[in-house]
């Protein structure tokens, strides 16, 4: 299969069915985007594919034949992070940080969508993540720094 | 020594029978300054001064010990020293080290003794030192029961200090400017006429000297890191995906493994045949393991598929297969012969609730699952003289012992890498991963061989909280409580984990009513007994260990008698308690969430105390029955930790502690079926979504004085609050967790 | 707003995809009786009243259940999913960041269901779930609910729309909608034949 990730052409060869995610870590060695559940309960995996986020632990490789698909490394780096990137460190949201790529991805998309969310829309677009430490009340709060920033830019 | 060293093992959390029995050793090896590990391989012009800070020609690394399981650790350990070391947070790297006993846990022994941790009296504070004695002796380095700040705090800052009058006199070598004339400032001694000398630029002549051992620590109105908000050394690399977790590490020559091991667990496996599994792509190996089978292959994903295509018989659990029977073990647990330990006893209990008609409830709390969200997850090197470990772990010397008891080298020989770990919550307590890989990589020796769990493997083996069954009685009379008789049963969660390491612990396990013995309350007729049940199926310490489960059955007791007479649930705890700095908390979550206030229609508004790990933790929760179920609106969190050192993640911790704790309270529980968890994956063990968080106002109190960790005491008291707020606001009261098997919420 | 109405068109086109081997072989006019109709239609309810039907034929509040009987009580999909009205969830998140299209069955159990088409709940017009017998018969028969077609169509309809396919082998341990699509076809076009009976006629 061919696919191009954060502006990269690769090309892999590779089972149909290998969920998009393990050839992103396995094969590409992209390990920002993480491993969680595998059945698309936590959002750890959550990428860009077309510009639309999707749990690259249910993209079948056969599926994202052809796509472009941006991870966490491609959406900011520490050197230029992403206006969402920017508002997750200012409000300090990681605790163990593991699901943080899916909820930043999640999020980016989010506002790429719908650049001024409610505080309904957040609940309801960033519940398909799961955070085990409990950092939601700074992600609620990042997601609206972040809308902000976006606004002004 | 040996003889010792097992016994002191085995004892340093019961320190109270080690002194019955008698163990005695002679106070050198106790006081004894311990080698410093950095001081091996130290390069020529390198200079360490202990264990815990190493400055070479290029650039200052800080060994900060404790594992880092989100708890942001890493970060204040670096703070501790740099306070003192003068430095800023870009001016230096950090390191978990190595396993070594020189970075022993002073506060481990808080949790070993049989005494309030707010307990401060001479007794109960020589019983500590003692038990500091042992762990120190038998190298127990390792982070848990939210220990790291109370064991660092003074030892960090020292270590800084140290480090700090070391270098000072080094540049008075250097200069033949006195030493009192010398400043530090911003990673160098600052001479009296401005020019600063970069710490680098001394280490050489540092080297040469004795370290200045004699220093005064800063006093608190001098901090310019502690207590003020600092951002974490980790933010940056977990915002953008670049901060590697032991899941996303790889190693020339790798190859990928995966594991089935038998659910009902500690069964064997009484027949496999992997040869489709051996068929497909990518699989190299399909390996014979304790209670199971490895699957070797050349990516993650493979391995896990294939293992699934292994057919595998298993055998019978060793415990009873269907969770009915769990519970009945704990009903029969209430005798005599299964009492643990009788933890309070004042006035005449039997009297006062014979003459009355006694309120009667039964609790219970379920086994839940760890479940952090990286699954388990090592790397291991076998060579012939070495093993390598790559991993995210809380117990670093144990895992060595564990690991080359399997491999069969010393543990000096096995050399482990530690990781930033995504969660724990006790998980990362344990070894059968470790193991595990370790007896895949014994059979592949000179390949790196990374074992990855899946989710589905990682319920199977989650070893979750124990169970425990609460029977209480108590009376009323004229608006107050009067008697209380609180009995808990739970197997000990202790002798589970302990057990699976090869330790045998005897004497009672403090957990089985940990934060309910504790309590606070001074009541005139007041019985608390802990009741063993017999070991089920196997458990491991869950955030916050005992305390959970036996905090939400007296607490809810509690708040049962409180309606039953007719008082103010806040009015009548503060009536009772008899520590200070504990009425102070509950004080304060009063007022915080202007408690008596109306709330308006179909809401409620419920308080818990518990204290956990020395930490008086008061929770006020507010929720609303709306038509679409139980909404919880608001938490206040007021706890005292006696100081604290990052107010920003403090905050963090505390309000992701009560997400926690409501999370599991509202929808999770692992139960047996066949001798399986029930519970495979995150869609039937949930927690908490964000749309379901509340709003979370949180207060740190600094009355103690002793400093306290934090990762764990807010947990305990949500589920007893929610509990009563739903009653306050519904008049159901719920005993039995999860609350969703009784009430729908939003 | 712009990616979201272009979202909108894209995802919510009809995917017109070989299914199974359906045959459309209606009884000849005047062959099934009104009793007949009726059994037909008892059978069709209990497949349109079955979760994995259901789940999906929500109300206006754009709101998919999760349920079944592989799967505890019908409660609402969790994680606070909401459809919205483009019933792809494109005003939140859209059915196919989890839901993506694959050629095969994704049989992992619990995983998001997936078929070789844009997942989406059905038309707001078709809602089931919960709703009686005499509710869904009426509504099935009604052109201006039920998309303008006739039995024939509706037959055309359950041959190419996958997700219904889907409802008959839905993998992952999760239990199919009863009888077989081919048999529900045959039930359809029956209860056609018969003139669409309801109980309340």
């Amino acid at each position: 299969m061919r696919l191009t990730v954060n502006g990269k052409a690769h090309e892999v060869d590779v089972e149909d069915d290998m969920p998009l995610l393990w050839v992103l870590r396995d094969e590409l060695g992209l390990t920002g985007t993480k491993y969680g559940c595998g059945i698309a309960q936590c959002g750890a995996c959550t990428v860009h594919m077309d510009g639309i986020a999707v749990r690259s632990c249910q993209v079948a490789a056969a599926t994202a034949d052809g796509t472009e698909v941006t991870t966490i490394e491609g959406l900011g780096t520490p050197a230029a992070l992403h206006a969402v990137q920017e508002a997750w460190v200012e409000h300090q949201v990681a605790q163990c940080g593991y699901c943080q790529s899916g909820q930043i991805m999640q999020a980016a998309s989010l506002l790429d969508m719908n650049p001024e969310p409610t505080d309904e829309d957040i609940d309801i677009v960033m519940s398909g993540n799961l955070c085990r430490c409990g950092t939601y009340p700074r992600i609620r709060a990042a997601v609206k720094t972040a809308a902000q920033k976006l606004q002004e830019a | 020594m040996g003889r010792v060293r097992t016994i002191a093992r085995r004892t340093f959390l019961v320190g109270s029978v080690a002194i019955a029995g008698g163990v005695a050793f002679g106070t050198y090896m106790m006081q004894r300054r311990l080698p410093n590990p950095l001081e091996e391989g130290l390069a020529d012009g390198a200079a360490t001064f202990n264990p815990w800070v190493l400055i070479d020609a290029e650039k200052v690394t800080l060994i900060t010990p404790h594992g880092d399981k989100g708890q942001g650790v890493r970060s204040a350990q670096a703070a501790l020293i740099a306070e003192e070391l003068d430095l800023e947070f870009s001016q230096f790297t950090t390191s978990f080290g190595e396993p070594n006993g020189a970075y022993w846990n002073r506060a481990f022994a808080e949790e070993g003794v049989p005494f309030k941790a707010t307990d401060e009296s001479f007794m109960a504070e020589n019983m500590r030192a003692f038990v500091r004695g042992i762990t120190k002796l038998i190298s127990m380095q390792g982070t848990g029961g939210s220990t790291s700040m109370a064991d660092s705090f003074d030892k960090l800052r020292e270590a800084g200090a140290v480090a700090r009058e070391t270098l000072k006199a080094a540049a008075s070598q250097q200069t033949g400017v006195p030493v009192d004339q010398l400043k530090t400032a911003a990673g160098a001694v600052v001479l009296p006429d401005g020019t600063e000398i970069a710490y680098t630029k001394l280490a050489a002549t540092a080297a040469t000297i004795e370290p200045v051992r004699k220093v005064t620590l800063r006093d608190p109105s001098e901090w310019r890191l502690i207590g003020k908000p600092m951002e974490r050394l980790d933010i940056l690399g977990k915002s953008t995906g670049t901060l590697p977790y032991g899941i996303d590490l790889a190693i020339d020559g790798m190859v990928h493994a995966t594991v089935r091991v038998n659910p009902r667990q500690g069964g064997a496996m009484t027949r496999f045949d992997a040869t489709a599994a051996k068929a497909m792509r990518g699989v190299k190996d399909v390996l014979e393991i304790t209670g199971g089978i490895a699957v070797i292959a050349d990516n993650s994903w493979r391995a896990m598929r294939a293992a699934e295509a292994v057919e595998i018989e298993w055998g019978d659990a060793p415990y009873p297969h269907e969770q009915d029977a769990h519970w009945q073990a704990l009903a029969d647990s209430f005798g005599e012969e299964q009492l643990d330990s009788m933890w309070r006893d004042d006035g005449d209990v039997d009297a006062a609730l014979a003459g009355e008609t006694a309120i009667t409830a039964e609790y219970r709390s379920p086994y839940v699952a760890h479940a952090p969200l990286e699954p388990l997850n090592a790397i291991l090197l076998v060579t012939e003289d070495q093993v390598d470990v790559w991993t995210g772990h809380q117990m670093p010397i144990m895992l060595t012992q564990q690991v080359a008891a399997i491999t069969g080298h010393d543990a000096d020989q096995v050399k482990f890498h530690n990781q930033y770990m995504g969660g724990s919550f006790g998980h990362r307590l344990e070894f059968e991963h470790l193991k595990q890989a370790a007896e895949i990589a014994n059979q592949m020796r000179g390949t790196p061989v990374k074992l990855t769990y899946s989710r589905e493997e990682d319920f199977a083996h989650d070893f979750p909280r124990h169970i425990s069954m609460g029977r209480c009685r108590g009376t009323v009379a004229n608006g107050q409580i009067t008697a209380i008789d609180v009995n808990i049963a739970a197997p000990s969660v202790i002798g589970s984990q302990m057990g699976r390491a090869g330790l045998s612990v005897p004497g009672p396990d403090a957990q089985i009513a940990a934060g309910a013995w504790n309590n606070p309350y001074k009541i005139d007729a007041f019985r608390m007994c802990a009741f063993r049940a017999p070991e089920l199926a196997p458990v491991s310490s869950w955030r916050a260990v005992g305390a959970p489960g036996a905090g939400f059955i007296f607490d809810t007791f509690i708040d049962e008698l409180c309606h039953a007479a007719g008082a103010d649930p806040m009015e009548e705890r503060l009536r009772l308690i008899d520590h200070d700095a504990s009425r102070k908390v509950l004080e304060a979550a009063g007022e915080m969430s202007n408690w008596g206030s109306d709330l308006g229609p179909n809401r409620g508004r419920g308080v818990a105390f518990v204290e956990s790990f020395g930490v008086p933790t008061a929770e006020v929760v507010e929720v609303t029955n709306t038509d679409r179920g139980i909404r919880i609106d608001r938490v206040f969190v007021a706890c005292d930790v006696g100081t604290v050192v990052d107010p920003v993640n403090f905050e963090n911790l505390v309000q992701g502690g009560v997400v926690y704790g409501l999370g599991h309270a509202i929808n999770c529980e692992i139960t047996y079926a066949d001798g399986m968890a029930e519970q495979s994956n995150y869609h039937a063990h949930e927690g908490m979504r964000l749309y379901q968080c509340p709003e979370i106002i949180v207060k740190g109190l600094e009355n103690q004085t002793k400093i306290r960790g934090i990762g764990e005491p807010p947990v305990p008291p949500a589920a007893p609050a929610l509990g009563n707020a739903i009653f306050a606001a519904t008049g159901q009261r719920l005993r039995e967790l999860p609350f969703n098997k009784h009430i729908d919420f939003v | 707003m712009k990616r979201l109405a272009l979202m909108l068109t894209l995802l919510s086109a009809p995917a017109l995809a070989e299914g199974e081997n359906v045959t459309i072989d209606p009884p000849a006019d005047g062959t099934v009786s009104r009793a007949e109709g009726l059994l037909a239609f008892a059978r069709i309810y209990e497949v349109t009243s079955h979760p994995r039907c259901s789940n999906c034929h929500v109300g206006a509040d754009n709101l998919p259940m999760w349920s079944g009987p592989s799967y505890g009580r019908a409660r609402p999909h969790g994680m606070n999913i909401n459809a919205g009205e483009s019933r792809i969830g494109a005003e939140y998140v859209l059915c196919s960041t989890c839901h993506a299209e694959r050629a095969s069955l994704n049989d992992v159990p619990h995983a998001a269901p997936q078929v070789a088409m844009a997942w989406q709940l059905a038309p707001v017009e078709a809602e089931w779930f919960g709703k009686s017998a005499v509710e869904i018969c009426n509504q099935l028969r009604d052109p201006d609910r039920n998309g303008g077609r006739d039995h024939l169509e509706i037959a055309s309809h359950l041959d190419h729309d996958l997700i219904l396919h889907w409802a008959w082998n839905p993998g992952g341990g999760r239990e199919p909608a009863p009888y077989s699509l081919q048999a529900h076809v045959n039930d359809v076009l029956a209860w056609g034949v018969a003139g669409f009976p309801c109980e309340n006629d």
